[in-house]
């Protein structure tokens, strides 16, 4: 994803002033400078305003009658009162419901207890191997029509064939997100290079979303982010990346190695400023920066060709720190 | 009634007490109802699914929780209801009800309400292009003025898909409303 893909994506956001001040900055200033991004954004802005040519519809009169009928009616439901029962009647009901319950549990168990299976663990299942099938166990009706590629067939002897092939399935893994299984497949589908790059944009979307909620990631899926930040081609990645790692908690002190990395060297003044902000929040967290994320600030505040608003941020940040 | 704040209401209700029922209709049954029929397409889906909507709220006062807002939480229940609506076969291929069109009130020139009509009828058009998602995050956002974050729990995914959403809407919108614009551009040349 290019830095024109990344703020062109941004635009519905800038309209309605729904992005951080910096990032906005940095969002307008390539629109500014960038012909293709510049009529995008008329393009978009056209259309949104043309959006609101619809007018607000009044409700029908009818709708509200109705609603308010049907919440008198309810409201009558839940002023019935309950048939009031005598004390030794309810005495005796209770009794005999104790007695129809346990009765009936023991008889229920009896009755079950020779039918009673073992228990027996599922078994762990493997998502990727290969795999060799006796043709009469397979089902013919091929649900969902699979796609199929690196098709091979051979003749074994007069009588049997072999057709191999990769097959793409769709599977689905459910657990917590702390289930070792969860952590593992998003941890490969985030560093999985040959993964389309929306694939790994939107898996570090919901590490972030998930991990946020409950606190922390674990350390796995944190330095498979901190891996993307430093390693992946496309822009747009690395910012989610970056933008991901801001907003976690829990960053291991190696994690600070790929934010100053990424300050220092991402081509990208987005990236750049989002590793400033995370290192921010590790100074406001109490976590200590090392001495070389320190020295990196330094020189990104002073910088001469340096974006201004990193700058900024860098100095900003080193103002916070207890030098 | 009007003085109280949504919590406040909402816990009478909770309580049993459904006499708020009339002012929380009144605060937000207009947006309920516009997203409702601008989703469906349907004057009457939209004043049934509205209706269900206040219904679903009192009947399930108990699971609305004081720390969030009411107006995402009746746009939950609005949502719930009109995809569960469009999942029915029958009502797949439901023309849009191009009947219902505020008219305009009677100070403006026929030319000006000639406009205003083919304005709406263009932008509901353009609607009609995206997919149910794409429509759902399009109108929350830029009708209702939800956030990325209440449309994700609203629709139940997460915002960087609420985000892709709308922005492949806007990429369909885009083109679907600028063909007026390039018509009318090319008239303006001709003259």
């Amino acid at each position: 994803m290019s830095e024109c893909d990344v703020v062109r994506e941004r635009m519905p956001q800038l309209l309605v002033e729904a992005v951080e001040p910096m990032l906005r900055e940095v969002s307008h200033q390539h629109v500014e400078s960038c012909e293709g991004c510049g009529r995008e954004w008329e393009s978009m802005r056209a259309a949104w305003l043309a959006l609101a040519d619809i007018p607000e519809l009044p409700v029908p009169a009818a709708v509200r009658e109705r609603f308010l009928a049907e919440a008198a009616r309810l409201s009558g439901e839940e002023k019935v009162v309950a048939f009031p029962v005598r004390r030794h009647w309810r005495w005796i009901a209770q009794a005999a419901a104790v007695v129809v319950l346990v009765g009936g549990g023991w008889f229920g168990g009896q009755q079950s207890a020779h039918r009673r299976p073992a228990t027996i663990e599922p078994p762990i299942v493997a998502l990727s191997e290969n795999v060799t099938i006796d043709a009469a166990r397979v089902n013919p009706s091929f649900l969902g029509r699979p796609a199929v590629q690196n098709v091979r067939f051979t003749p074994v002897g007069t009588d049997r064939v072999e057709l191999s092939f990769d097959v793409t399935s769709h599977v689905t893994v459910a657990g917590r997100p702390d289930d070792a299984a969860v952590i593992s497949l998003l941890s490969h589908v985030v560093e999985n290079n040959q993964a389309a790059t929306l694939a790994r944009s939107s898996a570090i979307d919901w590490i972030e979303d998930i991990y946020r909620q409950r606190g922390s990631a674990s350390p796995e899926l944190i330095k498979a982010v901190a891996n993307v930040l430093a390693t992946d081609a496309q822009e747009g990645v690395r910012l989610r990346a970056v933008d991901a790692l801001t907003r976690l908690s829990g960053l291991a002190p190696e994690v600070q190695l790929a934010l100053v990395d990424a300050l220092k060297n991402d081509p990208n003044p987005g990236v750049r400023m989002k590793a400033i902000e995370a290192l921010a929040n590790l100074v406001k967290s109490g976590t200590g920066l090392d001495p070389a994320a320190i020295d990196t600030l330094r020189d990104k505040a002073v910088q001469d060709d340096e974006n201004l608003y990193v700058r900024v941020k860098a100095a900003e940040t080193l103002s916070q720190i207890d030098l | 009634m009007k003085h109280l704040s949504d919590q406040e209401l909402m816990k009478l209700v909770q309580a049993g007490d459904f006499s708020p029922a009339a002012e929380i209709f009144d605060r937000y049954s207009t947006r309920i109802y516009n997203f409702a029929y601008r989703f469906l397409k349907s004057s009457e889906a939209a004043e049934d699914a509205t209706q269900e909507v206040f219904v679903k709220m009192l009947k399930h006062a108990k699971q609305f929780h004081g720390d969030a807002k009411l107006s995402t939480w009746l746009f939950s229940i609005a949502a719930n209801l009109c995809r569960d609506h469009l999942r029915k076969a029958d009502n797949k291929a439901k023309e849009s009800d191009e009947t219902l069109v505020m008219l305009p009130s009677g100070d403006d020139s026929p030319e000006r309400r000639l406009e205003i009509r083919e304005n709406e009828l263009r932008v509901q058009k353009a609607l009609e292009q995206l997919t149910p998602e794409q429509r759902e995050a399009i109108l929350l956002s830029r009708y209702q003025g939800l956030s990325y974050a209440e449309i994700a729990q609203i629709a139940g995914c997460s915002e960087g898909a609420v985000k892709t959403r709308v922005f492949r809407a806007m990429e369909t919108l885009k083109k679907a409303l600028s063909g007026r614009a390039k018509g009318e551009a090319e008239c303006l040349n001709a003259m």
